[in-house]
């Protein structure tokens, strides 16, 4: 029928049921719009316009079916994989961290306050901002030796004592004037701060609500130029590369964000210092995740080949309690166990007897990264591995006995592929989430036993994220997310090559069968 | 049967565009409305992620968001109480809207960073003067002018000011002082010789099973044992202010400070295993003679008879520890810089605002007027003495590069390599980032 065609839905249930949620995505698009547009977010904006419409087209024409499959995925992939890959990368090469942050307008502004001085022996008023009937501003000022002055921005003048009247322990009004509340001062903020009553010796600005001083501004900006000239002592700083900075390198803070080109990646790649770590730690990192794979992957599978015996009984139970590695939030088991392996007072040491350095020994401490990974780890692989084991027919290792075949060189080239074909991809996956497995290494050891002689702090047991999270955000200036943007990309390379690899090979076991 | 369809589903439609339109106001109250009692940011761990066999990434911390209110202040959980009855009486008196967020300490800084130029940071908050280096670069922190600085106490002003403007005002200064069991050591020892004799005595008598409880690795517990030997980590210039150029770790005193370390490491008398949890239990327990702690472990010291008094001295030199200051600064993106500055400047620099501080925290506090008034308890007292000499932790951003590096050279004497060979390889690592890495 006609509106079935067009719906391409054949039940009334799947009809109304992807008209509520066609008309959700629509609804949301049609509330999020106008709050981006008047928040001016043109990504976002055009984003959320090109998916609804993506939505409604595929959904609504009869056309497009593997579409209809594909496009929540895909655009939950593009949301949260592609674009945070290149906004990282965007990052990667600009110089925003700790001192950069900023526009440059507000980076301006910040210099500017900053730049304000009050003279050593300046006298402090207590101050009373007024207001009269015509809305104009007056400060009541209060010199400590009890002398009073009203300021205009005309100066200046004396103050009748008898015209104050006070209300309680605040002045009420002075004269024709009258208090002005916090409340209406905030109201017109900008014009309250930028208040100025001239002197002989300067001028007087309001420091606070209640306080007032002389001062002056030292530097000037001028905008045809875009330089700061500072008025006492002449020095000229002119915009370069996210700083306000004269010839001689001296230099503004705050400064702004700017792209920056490849300078990030040239500082992790060229700079002696943090290329000699680098190369060391980059190969644990390679070691470190090739190996938990392994051990637990070899872990999971022997005890699924073992429990998965027909004559196990109460497989169910031993399932169970093996997963509980795998239940536990790792951020409290690490912690535990690093508890657990302290030399003087940790419960192992006192079990065996010993007093072995389990996190202080560089190899210890890789062994003991291995020991704790593996632990968390092989719970997943056992409960994959049962499953693909499950799904291999039983007659297939029947055949292969038949045929001669021992039970080592059964599971080699019978099991073993079989069973590689239903994981491969999990165990790529799973090389990817090691290589990045800061959560276990930072817990464990904090990057391990310091290297002797590293140009940068650098740990036995380091991985790269790890050595890249101490250098950008533990040491240095501060937070420098342009340099962990720029080592962020360079590991994202690393693992997607050698993804890519895997997949082809992995490809290849799957043509055999 | 084919219209009935077809009017249904324009009824639907219709109904879902008018719910879209009409979603639009509660979408916009929500994103702004934030609760004005407290606002706790939890440590989320992700979901498990189902292609991955270990559970969570990094925990994130969720961005707090400014409340709905014209003056907002954020502090941690121990003084936003303290806080809020001040903030309220002066809302009332100045006719404004006031809100106390809760944050996170640890999390003010970094949060400072990101949300304060987006216009969700706050108009006054809480912080240490040590993180003045990298909110002064990243411009979110507002210049002050405090009429009455002479009433606080020199390091507390000093430590605010930096690169010549003032950027907060004081309420607590706390430092490290050593804690002797009475019980376990009756006398003071006067040199750190002498400290680690007696422990290591009582440790052989079998009395004590730790013998100083003193956390390790750990530079900020450490500094105290740098200075009394005659070294420093950053040289000052003429105008007190730190000089990153000059590092004082790889220098003659700090060279010598890195030995008696080691010496005391070789003993027995310190021990690369306690850690702060250890240090407190043990103390607690009556386990440990000494404890080099500060006063945010006294509390858990229970009914152990003890006394804060000031470090023994090293080599024969004054023991001056690092000393922090927390204070009170305004957020240079404040929505209203007026009532901010008012606030802390008329509200928080009085003596019953620090009193009521040093209350809930438990530090000693740096108006002196407020610290003269409480100086009645030996605990303020001892650990004012302690830290009466001591120096303002560098607020420079060039310290970030000194824990990490520094941190490791002791991790490296206490697993029993050389201190010279140590120390000197820190130096060159914190030059290196320095310089840029």
């Amino acid at each position: 029928m006609a509106w079935q065609e067009r719906f391409s839905a054949t039940t009334f249930s799947g009809t109304i049921a992807k008209l509520l949620l066609l008309g959700v995505s629509n609804a949301l698009a049609i509330s999020a719009l106008p709050q981006l547009w008047s928040a001016r977010a043109w990504q976002g904006l055009v984003a959320v316009a090109l998916a609804t419409v993506a939505i409604d087209v595929v959904y609504l024409s009869g056309r497009h079916v593997p579409l209809k499959y594909l496009l929540p995925g895909t655009l939950f992939l593009l949301s949260f994989q592609a674009y945070p890959v290149v906004y990282n990368a965007y990052v990667a090469f600009t110089n925003f961290g700790t001192g950069n942050i900023l526009t440059q307008d507000q980076a301006l502004e910040q210099v500017l306050r900053r730049s304000v001085a009050i003279p050593e022996d300046a006298v402090r008023y207590a101050a009373t901002p007024l207001v009269d009937d015509a809305g104009s501003l007056a400060v009541l000022l209060v010199a400590p030796d009890g002398s009073q002055q009203l300021g205009t921005p005309d100066g200046l003048s004396a103050v009748d004592p008898a015209d104050v009247v006070i209300d309680g322990s605040r002045v009420a009004s002075v004269g024709p004037w009258r208090r002005l509340t916090l409340g209406q001062a905030t109201d017109r903020e900008d014009e309250v701060l930028g208040f100025r009553v001239p002197t002989g010796e300067g001028e007087i600005r309001l420091q606070s609500f209640t306080q007032a001083a002389l001062a002056e501004q030292l530097l000037v900006h001028d905008p045809a130029t875009d330089t700061l000239t500072n008025t006492q002592d002449g020095a000229v700083y002119l915009a370069a590369e996210g700083f306000y900075r004269t010839d001689d390198g001296q230099r503004l803070t705050p400064g702004w964000r700017v792209f920056v080109g490849f300078e990030n990646f040239n500082r992790v790649l060229g700079s002696e210092a943090i290329r000699g770590p680098f190369l060391r730690v980059f190969a644990w990192t390679f070691v470190f995740a090739v190996l938990s794979v392994l051990l637990t992957f070899a872990l999971g599978l022997f005890l699924a080949i073992t429990l998965n015996d027909p004559r196990v009984r109460g497989l169910k139970y031993y399932r169970a309690v093996m997963i509980i590695p795998y239940a536990l939030p790792s951020f409290m088991t690490a912690l535990i166990w690093a508890g657990l392996l302290n030399q003087d007072f940790g419960i192992v040491n006192r079990l065996l007897g010993t007093d072995v350095n389990w996190l202080g020994d560089p190899w210890l401490a890789k062994a003991s990264i291995l020991l704790v990974n593996t632990w968390l780890g092989f719970p997943y692989m056992f409960l994959i591995s049962l499953g693909a084991l499950q799904a291999i027919p039983t007659d297939l290792r029947e055949a292969a006995f038949i045929d001669g075949a021992s039970g080592y060189k059964a599971f080699r080239f019978v099991t073993l592929p079989l069973v590689l074909v239903a994981t491969g991809p999990i165990l790529i996956s799973s090389f990817a989430f090691n290589f990045n497995n800061f959560n276990v290494i930072y817990l464990l050891t904090g990057g391990g036993p310091p290297i002797v002689g590293a140009q940068t702090p650098a740990g036995h047991t380091d991985i790269l994220i790890s050595y890249t999270y101490r250098l950008a955000f533990e040491t240095g200036r501060g937070n420098d997310w342009g340099l962990a943007s720029a080592v962020a990309v360079l590991i994202f390379l690393i693992v997607a090559l050698f993804s890519i690899v895997s997949f082809r090979q992995t490809r290849a076991l799957e043509e055999v069968n | 049967m084919r219209f009935r369809h077809g009017r249904i589903a324009a009824f639907a439609a219709a109904a879902l565009v008018l719910a879209a339109c009409g979603g639009d106001e509660t979408a916009e109250s929500t994103t702004s409305d934030e609760p004005t009692s407290s606002e706790e940011p939890t440590q989320s761990d992700e979901p498990t992620d189902e292609t991955s066999d270990m559970a969570s990434e990094e925990p994130s911390d969720e961005p707090v968001t400014r409340a709905d209110a014209d003056l907002v202040i954020w502090a941690d959980d121990t003084r936003a109480p303290v806080i809020e009855p001040f903030a309220e009486d002066f809302g009332a008196a100045e006719g404004i809207t006031v809100a106390v967020q809760e944050v996170e300490f640890d999390q003010i800084r970094d949060l400072m960073s990101t949300q304060a130029p987006a216009g969700e940071g706050p108009d006054v908050f809480i912080g240490a003067h040590d993180w003045l280096g990298q909110l002064v670069s990243d411009g979110v922190v507002a210049p002050l002018d405090i009429a009455n600085s002479d009433d606080f106490f020199p390091v507390a002003t000093a430590a605010f000011n930096f690169e010549g403007n003032t950027y907060g005002l004081p309420y607590a200064i706390e430092n490290i002082a050593l804690v002797r069991n009475v019980d376990l050591v009756p006398q003071r020892p006067e040199t750190v010789e002498e400290m680690a004799e007696v422990a290591l005595a009582l440790l052989d008598a079998g009395e004590v099973t730790v013998p100083l409880a003193w956390q390790q690795p750990d530079v900020y517990h450490a500094y105290w044992l740098v200075t009394g030997a005659g070294g420093y980590v950053f040289g000052t210039n003429d105008d007190g202010s730190y000089d990153p150029t000059d590092l004082g770790i790889d220098s003659e005193g700090g060279l010598e400070a890195g030995a008696i370390f080691a010496d005391l490491v070789e003993r027995g008398a310190i021990s690369g295993d306690v850690t702060y949890d250890i240090m407190r239990d043990s103390f607690a327990a009556g386990d440990a003679p000494f404890a080099v702690t500060g006063p945010w472990a006294v509390a858990d010291f229970g009914d152990v008879n003890y006394v804060v008094e000031p470090l023994p001295s090293v080599a024969g030199g004054e023991a001056r520890p690092f000393v922090g200051v927390q204070g009170f600064m305004v957020s240079s993106f404040a929505a209203n810089e007026l009532a901010a500055k008012t606030f802390v400047l008329d509200y928080m620099a009085t003596q019953d605002a620090q009193l009521q501080l040093f209350e809930a925290g438990n530090r000693p506090p740096a108006l002196q007027a407020a610290f003269d008034a409480i100086s009645d308890n030996p605990v303020v007292a001892g650990f004012g003495a302690a830290g009466a000499n001591g120096y303002a932790m560098p607020s420079i951003p060039e310290m970030g590069s000194v824990w990490s590096a520094w941190a490791d050279a002791y991790t490296l004497i206490l697993d029993g390599g050389d201190p010279t060979e140590a120390f000197t390889a820190a130096a060159t690592q914190i030059r290196n980032l320095i310089a840029g890495g």
